[in-house]
């Protein structure tokens, strides 16, 4: 397993580190990203064989080709310097920092994996990491942290600690984690990486999960993070592109292939420019839509 | 996902919801005898904050089991508890616990590697981790060809050693090749256990063929016994009874090769005599019960509760007749200890 | 490596396997609780003596109580257990893996 900085993330999907039933399933549920927890989801009393056992699984369980990410605990604790060199040993494809708050401590989590590097004989930057911003003080940083590593995979915002260091907490409409969520994305986008939204918790409320999904799909978000597999179709389901950008983005494809045959170094389509971006977006469509069998092999339309 | 929580029942209305969701589950004994020696209580509560099971741990034992299986998958919540429970303790370094249940959930404990030491009709008994029982068997001292030997055993608390604890010593010493002398080593007496165990090996020293043994934790303690569960508090004698010589008669006694158990006739207090009756029924006829009437001196039963009262009077000319020197030495030499300890609480009137 | 303490790790519930490590005299001794001890016993066995014996335990008592957890969560679980009893967890070794 290897990092690759751009795929397909619309589902992170948590799983607690210390529960080997939870562990060996998370593959079957086609979350494009797992995220196993050796922070808030395992007690202090179990974090020695919570981080064996996330080693192991790493090691021997198929995750049927999900990305795997792992939250190590905090700097500020006594376990976070064995569970870099422990997932740095086990080869993870990504290690995620809680508590951001600062580029340099991004920078201190890359020196510490290149040292792991070293001493286990793993390829150098073999391992992107990403920063968990969950604080006022993380929110106001993330441009720096966004840019702190080339190896930065993305940020994602927090929920839970976040409002409470705002001195509020959670509200179905979301209002308390606007500027969060826009500042995170901003931060994001600017350093062409990306951008995670929170956890939704309650599994009854179903209408507010799709809610809330759809807004952050809306603000340009790449993915959300997850408590239950039964939340990943309803993302997913967000997250499909329509009928009409499916055509264009094939359109795209097509010109773009055209320009390359004729050995044209400009693409040009309906008389404009294709440019970075256009490309970038169509490439994303393309893929989406063959990740939920929206088109064939051919790139034709299956849909509804 | 079910969360474990710590639960703490000196807030009274955390105490209420515990209290009251033990008692949907089928459990009504809440008396400061049973709830008063919890360490601690851990909940489980669902995805929307509701209690659905709990557990709480005393010393080595596992009390107040209680899962609700709405909404889950059958057993789940069960082993989760315990396996919370487990942990607390295993992180204050103790390995090895028992659990006192209603017979029917002997399984599910048996399913979680829990073996089970005896039950009755009505309760189970049972133990996980190390030392186990054969660990404790393994440190009980034995004899050469011990099989083919007259084996006898005495259980005795020993609070403290008077010369009727003696005198039945002696005569199961001169009817057998060898007698083992078990200590209960519950510390909810006046004497402490090892204070127990030092006096029963120091007024025996002279006899040949004799083990002072400490009990452990398998001769089952009337003090301590949980009666939770029961369906009565006074189920508990015949219960704790129940499973104490179960336990001596399944396990203990086979594996020493102990023929025989000797006990004193009680004249004055009914549950003991209940507690003989019941003894006989269990033992009988694999393991010969022998009744041996109380030590008297000048016409007056020697009682271990009437050495203590005398320590509580001050009395320790009187005690001189109820007890061997070594005894008397010691009681002598501790006297304020003693008193003090009544003083403060502990109680003098049970065995 | 000493055995200093008695170790436990991992849980009773589905797919875990809980491993109680202590002192031994006579090798490597188990006792094994499994629902599937019929079947996959001797593998259990042979995966929990493996990686004790790769940790440098060769005298140990263990418990194990299986809820058919797999060979990598038996090892993991008897990794935990012997570094807690060896009180090593805080500076594991990681070249055993």
């Amino acid at each position: 397993m290897t990092y690759v900085k751009n795929r397909l993330r619309r589902t992170m999907m948590f799983v607690p580190g210390n529960n080997p039933a939870m562990i060996k399933d998370a593959g079957i549920y086609g979350a494009d990203s797992i995220m196993l927890d050796l922070e808030d989801a395992v007690s202090i009393t179990e974090k020695d064989a919570a981080r064996m056992l996330v080693y192991n699984a790493i090691k021997t369980v198929d995750f049927g080709g999900a990305e795997i990410v792992v939250r190590i605990n905090g700097q500020d604790t006594p376990f976070y310097d064995e569970d870099v060199k422990t997932m740095v040993k086990a080869g993870v494809d990504v290690i995620r920092l809680p508590k951001t708050e600062s580029a340099a401590m991004i920078q201190k989590l890359v020196k510490d994996m290149e040292k792991a590097e070293e001493e286990y004989g793993v390829k150098k930057d073999s391992i992107g990491v990403m920063a968990a911003i969950e604080s006022a003080k993380g929110v106001l940083n993330a441009p720096e942290i966004a840019t702190s590593t080339p190896l930065m995979m993305g940020l994602a915002v927090s929920g839970e600690d976040y409002t409470a260091d705002m001195h509020t907490h959670r509200y179905p409409d979301g209002r308390e984690l606007e500027f969060a969520r826009n500042m995170v994305l901003q931060a994001a986008r600017a350093a062409d990486v990306y951008a995670f939204d929170t956890v939704f918790s309650n599994m009854n409320d179903t209408d507010g999960f799709y809610r809330e999904t759809k807004y952050i799909y809306e603000l340009g978000y790449d993915g959300k993070s997850l408590v239950n597999p039964r939340q990943i179709p309803m993302v997913n389901k967000v997250f499909n592109p329509s009928k009409d950008e499916i055509e264009n983005a094939k359109a795209v494809e097509n010109a773009i292939r055209e320009a390359k045959a004729k050995g044209s170094g400009v693409i040009s389509m309906n008389g404009k420019m294709v440019d970075k971006p256009v490309v970038a977006k169509a490439t994303r469509v393309l893929e989406t839509a063959k990740a939920s069998n929206l088109i064939d092999e051919e790139g034709n339309y299956i849909g509804e | 996902m079910d969360k474990v929580v710590d639960l703490y029942l000196n807030d009274s209305s955390t105490r209420r919801k515990w209290k009251h969701f033990l008692e949907k589950l089928g459990l009504n004994n809440f008396s400061s005898r049973e709830i008063d020696v919890i360490d601690h209580t851990l909940g489980l509560v669902d995805d929307a904050g509701n209690l659905v099971g709990t557990g709480s741990i005393a010393g080595n034992v596992l009390k107040y089991i209680g899962v609700c299986n709405e909404g889950a998958q059958p057993g789940a919540r069960f082993n989760k508890i315990v396996t919370a429970l487990q942990q607390y303790i295993f992180n204050q370094k103790i390995f090895h616990s028992f659990v006192f249940t209603k017979a029917k959930y002997s399984k599910s404990f048996q399913h979680l590697g829990f073996n089970e030491l005896a039950h009755t009709k009505q309760a189970a008994f049972l133990e996980s981790g190390t030392p186990d029982v054969n660990a404790f068997l393994d440190t009980i001292p034995k004899v050469k060809d011990q099989k083919n030997k007259k084996v006898a055993a005495i259980v005795m608390n020993a609070n403290p050693f008077t010369l009727g604890h003696r005198h039945l010593i002696e005569l199961a010493n001169q009817e057998n090749d060898l007698v083992y002398v078990f200590v209960v080593a519950a510390n909810a007496s006046l004497f402490n256990t090892d204070e127990r165990m030092k006096l029963v090996q120091a007024g025996t020293a002279d006899l040949k063929n004799i083990f002072v043994v400490s009990g452990g934790d398998y001769m089952v303690s009337r003090a301590t016994f949980p009666a939770y569960f029961l369906k009565s508090p006074d189920d508990l004698v015949a219960t704790q009874t129940q499973i104490d010589a179960n336990v001596f008669k399944n396990i203990i006694a086979p594996c020493l090769f102990i023929n025989s158990r000797y006990i004193g006739t009680e004249p004055f207090s009914r549950t003991t005599s209940f507690y003989n009756q019941s003894l006989i029924q269990v033992l009988e006829p694999s393991i010969k019960v022998i009744l041996v009437p109380r030590y008297e001196v000048n016409g007056q039963v020697i009682t271990a509760t009437k050495v203590r009262q005398l320590i509580k009077d001050d009395n320790l000319l009187a005690i001189q007749k109820l007890v061997p020197s070594t005894t008397m030495d010691f009681i002598k030499n501790n006297k304020e200890i003693l008193q003090d300890r009544i003083k403060k609480g502990m109680n003098i009137d049970g065995n | 490596m000493e055995i200093k303490t008695t170790g436990v790790a991992g849980t009773l519930e589905s797919s875990d396997i809980q491993i109680m490590i202590s002192k031994g005299t006579d090798g490597i001794q188990i006792d094994l609780d499994s629902e599937v001890a019929k079947a996959y016993g001797d593998q259990i066995k042979k995966v929990i003596t493996d990686t004790l014996k790769k940790y440098g335990l060769d005298n140990v008592k263990v418990k194990a109580t299986d809820k058919g957890a797999l060979d990598c969560v038996i090892e993991a679980r008897t990794l935990a257990a012997a570094q807690r009893a060896t009180e090593t967890s805080d500076k594991p070794e990681l070249g055993v893996l």
